[in-house]
């Protein structure tokens, strides 16, 4: 499809959600405790390096979307729950973090373990 | 080893993309043009302020926009591109929120418009997620020891925008005037809102 300027003000409107109305059941539950898998693809992934290894807990299920590993590579959506998961400061700075502070990252059901 | 195109200047990475997308066929160039016109001067913070000042006057609006930002927001009419699963956060005397987006710029376009460029840079994303705090400070920002910084790494298809906590001293003002209070900063996290003189 040829972007022109005709469809800009529709496209800008709509935007493209990559929720997916399929019924996937979700691997966790809000309050679970989870490891992140030590997943270290050369190709697309939505997994920052510094959650890798380590523990969290699920905070918010948000729901079923697009995996962006496969869909990026044109492999298929492979629908699955996205997860707000919470951790600690200390969980991923060590010690001399501050033991008040938390990190949300946004995570697929399959970069993580149950823990 | 050959010159890789990210090694090069941007403006020139841009108009090369530009010259192949073009004679791909993909894109008409007057496309573009419309695209950066809508987000350089239609779309930008001042929407998300009237959301944040909505949600200040009318408790009810607060309410629908914490349990469902995107169906809130777009009752003001603001939804769409990067705003398609809206999650607002909003800051309290608890727990203060920031936003990031360590693997790219992933940003609330319709209710902020287009992230700034230190939003983007590679500090900022670095070094928000370990030292929230020594940044918000290179802010000018103090948060107490009591309050929790809550940092949300934009790592998927959510995107966030924070509710920053009503300046005091503003208890007369209309939802227009609160609304030319609000910074695009206090909506993204790195800001707080001083009280009225």
């Amino acid at each position: 499809m040829l972007l022109t300027p005709e469809i800009v003000p529709g496209l800008v409107a709509a935007g493209a959600s990559a929720r997916v109305a399929a019924s996937v059941a979700p691997r966790f539950r809000v309050g679970d405790r989870v490891i992140v898998r030590n997943l270290n693809p050369t190709t697309h992934t939505r997994l920052p390096r510094y959650v890798r290894g380590r523990f969290g807990v699920i905070e918010k299920d948000y729901g079923v979307f697009a995996f962006p590993d496969t869909h990026a590579h044109g492999l298929g959506e492979k629908p699955q729950h996205c997860y707000s998961v919470r951790f600690t400061a200390r969980e991923l700075w060590g010690p001399a973090a501050s033991e008040r502070d938390t990190l949300l990252a946004d995570l697929f059901d399959d970069y993580m373990d149950p823990a | 080893m050959p010159t890789h195109a990210k090694e090069a200047d941007p403006a020139l990475r841009v108009k090369v993309l530009e010259s192949i997308l073009t004679e791909k066929g993909l894109i008409d160039p007057k496309a573009l043009d419309a695209l950066v016109d809508t987000f350089e001067h239609k779309i930008g913070p001042r929407n998300g302020a009237r959301v944040v000042a909505k949600a200040w006057v009318d408790p009810a609006y607060r309410q629908r926009l914490l349990t469902d930002g995107t169906a809130a927001i777009k009752e003001l009419g603001y939804s769409g591109l990067q705003g398609e699963d809206m999650v607002v956060l909003e800051n309290t005397d608890e727990v203060h929120n920031m936003v990031v987006c360590t693997l790219c710029s992933c940003y609330p376009w319709p209710t902020l418009g287009l992230p700034p460029v230190w939003y983007k840079s590679a500090p900022y994303r670095a070094r928000v997620v370990a030292d929230p705090r020594g940044v918000l400070a290179e802010f000018g920002v103090t948060i107490p020891e009591t309050t929790e910084v809550r940092v949300w790494d934009t790592t998927a298809e959510l995107r966030y925008l924070v509710l920053p906590k009503r300046p005091e001293g503003t208890d007369g003002l209309s939802e227009e005037q609160l609304a030319a209070l609000v910074t695009r900063d206090s909506m993204i996290g790195v800001g707080v809102l001083a009280a009225a003189a």
